[in-house]
């Protein structure tokens, strides 16, 4: 690790650029080192490792924000920039979304938040490597893809204000998809801060089980569906539902929570989710946002009522609220995602079905209207027929074409286990169950 | 003395053992304008600086990035890369070579005809605002309650080095926008829009997109169409796709599946997999309409280059050409792979990335019919313009695009306003189904994203208007 950056080192730097000229100055620097060991056709295409500096500069003068965000070659290259911003300071106007930096307030530090089983993979990966692609194969599927990708991370923030916080922090993210001609495939994926060998062979073997289980698929007419959402479908659609209770997402006309208010019901009396930073078993778990506010686990929607405006202290300000630590400085954003588990077992969600689809897995969700929350998405892998409670058969690719707002009203049942989901398509980590939703609009292509 | 380092590293790399070493000086600025209506919510500068290196050991390909310009430092990056790939060797079944290509020895740049300093930032400042009180005046029975604007600029350098003779220094100044527009009506509910626009070269494509006249008359028309739009005809009919989701098309279910690391399965847990298998190329795909050219070379686009990052020079891939599947995307690797040369389309986002197969600027060939004549012979049909929602699957075959602004067609001239009719075909059915294409080439640009860690690079997609015949649109909720 590169130790050249120390508290002390940022410190100095902070009042050397109030020296400049700026009001108030914050310092976020992220001191990376990670390994991503990329997989296709059962062999590594690519090993990848970093090791890496990323400095976030947030400045204010006479309420003008302004904010660097540096790659330095050199500790000795910050300054320039700043001077050099510090002479747009007034020829541009006060921001509307302003608030002073917080006073540094008391954090309490999560703890065992560094793996040293993730910090010797981050050297020696090969084992992970040879984990994956043996476990997949122990089925008889035909070749595997994924990635495996560990870090560490030291994080620093330093204030003018006083604020001085730093965090150590190591994380891993698996994904592993598994192919059996002539059209089976199957995916499943893992994240942690702590890393056990047990959940990388289960990605590996839920991903390839999935593949041997889906060939020989047929198709099926679009319509009305009960659908049962795998927890990285489910994982997808909250992470845009999440995002949107965000100020700043309400704000910039983003969030199809525009025209509601905390306290309105928004979704089924199953659902709560929850913003879990202070969870050391999630990769994004942290003590302190980035303006320094201690962190605190909070309802997102609680029995499907709207609890939460996700706020920085900005947007606390200009909204009339709290932060809740949330901070990004700019944007306030979910941390870590946790739905609550329901009471069955999966086959007791699938024996609640009618006529539906079970989706293991979907990408390339895109929206008509934020607001209006009206989206489309398309499943990859495997995806089964349901009838009368039972899986029928593997079926082809569909599409969910229906309202955000809908999908959160119309669940119907959860899974009492929960797994934790990071990839591709699910960039913020969460632990979730597999989840029965009603009445479901399927689409697919008819020409 | 950033040159010197590359030629260190490249000839450090070949003495510990690698066959293959390429050394990426890559330097992107960046700054941004934040408006919020009639607000500056801020101003922001992105500078990432750094060096990309990637070795082939033992037929395993590795890559690491520093930031640090120190030699040991580097040094010792190199030897914990070399000594990775190395061990990750034992698990490989194919090894990894590059194909034989003519490497270029350039050093280029995008003069931009107006340079970003030319005008203030507080002549930026009052172009934003300035937007926003026209297209807030410009309706009146709805409300434009956000309009979104992140102006940028930015500059790419890089100085590319390898052991195969390359040698690249280019630097091109690159300028955009992307706007966010709402506008709500008590009754009617909401629509939405989010543009991108962006080029290589400065400011005098401020001029060229025309931006104080086209975000009113567009607020305009979503104003009527949340008044007025009708729901899309249920029958089959014939239908004129814009050229705006023309090139989108091109871009999705053209461009990613020709690309030859997709085909060989090398992204199949991120992008995925193609439809195109090794083996197809003289296929048919459509009607002699459907050709599809991806070109870097273009002056002033948003994806300009010419040379990629293997230092390979640039030039036009048909990659379908008159109906028939004609080309791939290659990189050196799959070149080798495929038997052929490469042609070009390695590119990395940054410093930090390495570099993989992408497409530049992709568009569907004009044809020779105008616009008034592509309608004029329909008697019932639908004319969508521009779209929000799409979305294709992982091999790049089923694809949905919902419109935006879209028009009845009724004997021969545009009507009543659609609301979000659905296209939701495939691939082959689409290039299968044009039977005529206007003259009007238009570009749009793009963010395209590939890769793990994801990378994003400036793309123009682009096409004529085309007709489909025979088309049965699906409606949206």
């Amino acid at each position: 690790m590169n130790t050249s950056y120390s508290i002390d080192l940022i410190h100095r730097f902070v009042n050397k650029t109030i020296e400049t000229g700026f009001d108030e100055v914050a310092v976020l620097l992220y001191n990376n080192r990670e390994t991503m060991i990329k997989i296709a056709n059962s062999q590594p295409s690519v090993a990848q490792n970093w090791s890496e500096i990323s400095i976030g500069i947030y400045l204010v003068k006479n309420k003008r924000i302004f904010i660097l965000e540096l790659k330095p070659v050199s500790i000795d290259l910050l300054l320039k920039p700043v001077e050099e911003l510090v002479k747009y300071a007034d020829k541009v106007e006060e921001s509307m979304l302003y608030a002073p930096l917080p006073e540094p307030r008391t954090v309490s530090k999560l703890k065992d938040l560094v793996s040293n089983k993730v910090l010797n993979y981050i050297d020696n990966p090969y084992e992970l490597v040879e984990l994956s692609i043996e476990s997949a194969h122990r089925e008889k599927i035909d070749y595997i893809a994924g990635t495996i990708d560990l870090w560490f991370v030291n994080k620093i923030l330093v204030t003018s204000k006083g604020v001085e916080l730093s965090e150590d922090k190591t994380g891993y993210e698996i994904y592993i998809r598994a192919f059996k001609e002539p059209d089976g495939s199957g995916q499943w994926c893992t994240c942690g801060i702590d890393i056990d060998k047990k959940s990388v062979e289960e990605t590996s073997l839920y991903a390839s089980r999935y593949a041997v289980e889906s060939i020989n698929r047929t198709s099926i007419e679009p319509g009305k569906y009960d659908v049962i959402l795998s927890p990285l479908v489910f994982g997808n659609l909250l992470e845009y539902v999440s995002r949107m209770t965000s100020a700043l997402s309400i704000f910039m006309g983003m969030s199809m929570f525009m025209n509601n208010n905390p306290g309105d019901k928004v979704g089924s009396e199953k659902l709560t989710v929850h913003d879990m930073p202070r969870i050391n078993e999630l990769p994004n778990a942290t003590s302190f946002d980035d303006e320094g506010i201690p962190t605190f686990n909070k309802p997102l929607i609680e029995k499907g009522v709207w609890k939460t405006i996700l706020h920085n202290t900005k947007t606390a300000h200009n909204f009339g609220g709290e932060t809740t630590g949330n901070a990004g400085w700019i944007y306030p954003h979910p941390w870590n995602i946790v739905v609550e588990p329901g009471d069955y077992s999966l086959d007791e969600l699938i024996s609640n079905v009618r006529k539906g689809v079970f989706i293991t897995n979907n990408w390339y969700t895109r929206l008509q209207n934020y607001v209006e929350g009206l989206f489309s998405t398309i499943s990859r892998d495997a995806l089964f027929l349901i009838e009368n409670g039972e899986v029928k058969k593997p079926v082809e690719k569909i599409r969910i074409a229906d309202k955000l707002s809908n999908i959160i009203k119309n669940i119907d049942g959860l899974t009492k286990d929960t797994y934790r989901i990071m990839w591709w398509e699910v960039r913020i980590p969460s632990k979730l169950p597999f989840v029965l939703i009603r009445d479901v609009n399927i689409t697919k292509h008819m020409l | 003395m950033v040159e010197d380092l590359l030629h260190y590293i490249v000839d450090y790399g070949l003495s510990r053992g690698a066959s293959y070493v390429e050394a990426r000086y890559h330097k992107n600025w960046s700054e941004a304008i934040i408006f919020r209506n009639n607000s500056v919510l801020g101003i922001g500068r992105e500078i990432d600086e750094g060096i990309g290196i990637r070795v082939i050991v033992n037929g395993t390909l590795g890559f690491t990035a520093t930031t640090s310009l120190d030699k040991e430092i580097v040094r010792n990056t190199l030897d914990k890369l070399i000594d990775q790939t190395r061990s990750l060797s034992t698990f490989m079944k194919e090894k990894i070579e590059f194909a034989d290509a003519k490497l270029g020895r350039a050093v280029y740049e995008v003069s931009p005809r107006k340079k970003f300093d030319t005008m203030s930032i507080e002549e930026k400042i009052k172009y934003g605002k300035e937007l926003w009180s026209i297209a807030s005046k410009s309706i009146s029975e709805a409300r434009v309650s956000v309009l979104m604007i992140q102006y940028f600029e930015s500059i790419e350098e890089k100085i590319i080095v390898n052991s195969d003779g390359a040698y690249v220094n280019s630097k091109i100044p690159r300028i955009g926008l992307f706007y966010n527009i709402v506008i709500n009506h008590p009754a009617k509910g909401s629509i939405q829009k989010w543009e991108q626009l962006g080029a290589s070269g400065g400011l005098e494509w401020i001029d060229v997109w025309k931006l104080h006249e086209n975000i009113p008359n567009s607020v305009k028309t979503y104003e009527k169409i949340l008044l007025t739009a009708q729901s899309p005809p249920k029958d089959t009919v014939d239908v004129v796709v814009g050229s705006e989701i023309v090139g989108l098309i091109a871009h999705e279910s053209c461009g990613h599946p020709s690309e030859a690391d997709r085909i060989w399965g090398r992204e199949a847990a991120q992008a995925g997999k193609s439809f195109i298998k090794k083996g197809m190329i003289g296929e048919k795909i459509g009607t002699k309409y459907a050709t599809v050219i991806d070109d870097p070379t273009i002056p002033g686009s948003y994806g300009f280059y010419l040379y990629d990052d293997e230092g390979v020079p640039a030039r036009a891939r048909y990659l379908y050409k008159e109906g028939y599947i004609n080309e791939h995307l290659h990189n050196r690797w799959t070149a080798k792979v495929f038997g052929t040369e490469s042609n070009a389309s390695a590119r990395a986002m940054n410093y930090r990335s390495e570099p993989i197969i992408r497409m530049a600027n992709t568009y569907l060939k004009p044809g020779d019919y105008s616009f008034e004549e592509l309608i004029e012979d329909i008697k019932h049909g639908v004319y969508i313009k521009s779209f929000m929602e799409w979305n294709i699957d992982d091999e790049r075959w089923s694809q949905r695009y919902v419109g935006l602004e879209a028009y009845l067609i009724e004997n021969g001239e545009l009507k009543d306003f659609v609301k979000n009719p659905v296209l939701e075909i495939t691939t082959k059915s689409f290039y299968s189904s044009i039977d005529a294409a206007d003259r009007e080439l238009k570009f749009y640009a793009a963010t395209c994203g590939k890769g793990e860690p994801s990378q994003g690079v400036p793309v123009w997609t682009g096409g004529p208007d085309v007709r489909l015949r025979n088309i049965k649109l699906g409606v949206s909720l």
